[in-house]
């Protein structure tokens, strides 16, 4: 079946909107948790680093990738602490969803590579293979954006 | 909602062609910087792609850990009278 050409766009927006999210999730971080709070300081970096990451993932652009979905969803999750139950619901989605995949199958040392690819992409174990790799290469250039702004935030703050 | 959706891309994915993978696998390519030109089989190219994406993914991933590690450092000691404070301020409320 001859295919429609369709363009498959992996453009990310340009550094300074994923600037833009990171800040002010680091500024809501500032409210809720003043300086002087309790926290321990591991539970800090985690706060932290969680907003990187969903900061990240409003800025790709929200619910219209499937890993920045899958990203948002799960941080939703994890907020409302009622992750074990989650967990295990996920692993019998990924048994279903790779019975589907078997129909799909490109070369096996592809899909054995692909397989490792899935456990590290968002909602990955979801996705056929070609849409994977869709997926993949968008959030890569999204996850290099984002340790380029923490870079370039960390270089800022540490100058004297 | 999730199973309507795999359904979905289980149909939509037998019209993406051969010619859009090949495009997607340069375009992985052109996204990591370690990878270099591989004359071999499409096949044996495509499966070092996707294994140097995942080292590029893993790496990513620690680099994130660490740098989110010196940016706690880094704001729990900011003296709110530096000027870096100033500028920080500014651009969150800006």
């Amino acid at each position: 079946m001859a295919s429609a050409d369709k363009l498959i766009n992996t453009d990310v927006p340009e550094k300074d909107v994923f600037a833009l999210h990171f800040l002010r999730s680091l500024s809501n971080l500032r409210t809720q948790n003043p300086l002087n709070s309790p926290d321990k300081s591991i539970d800090r970096v985690r706060k932290i680093k969680k907003a990187a990451y969903v900061s990240m993932a409003r800025a790709a652009g929200g619910n219209s990738r499937l890993w920045s979905r899958a990203l948002l969803r799960r941080a939703a999750k994890d907020d409302n602490k009622s992750v074990r139950f989650s967990r295990r619901k996920r692993k019998v989605t990924w048994k279903i969803s790779s019975k589907r995949r078997r129909s799909n199958q490109r070369a096996p040392v592809v899909e054995e590579a692909a397989e490792r690819l899935r456990n590290l992409v968002p909602g990955g174990g979801g996705m056929e293979t070609s849409k994977l790799m869709e997926e993949t290469a968008h959030y890569i250039k999204c996850l290099s954006m984002q340790v380029k702004v923490m870079q370039c935030l960390v270089d800022g703050l540490s100058q004297k | 909602m999730s199973s309507s959706r795999r359904s979905r891309q289980a149909s939509s994915s037998s019209r993406i062609s051969d010619d859009q993978i090949t495009d997607l696998i340069s375009k992985l390519r052109q996204s990591i910087p370690e990878i270099r030109q591989n004359r071999r089989s499409n096949t044996v190219s495509a499966s070092k792609v996707l294994q140097e994406t995942c080292n590029y993914i893993r790496n990513l991933n620690k680099e994130a850990d660490d740098l989110s590690d010196r940016l706690t450092q880094l704001l729990e000691s900011i003296d709110p009278n530096s000027p870096q404070a100033a500028v920080i301020r500014s651009l969150i409320n800006g």
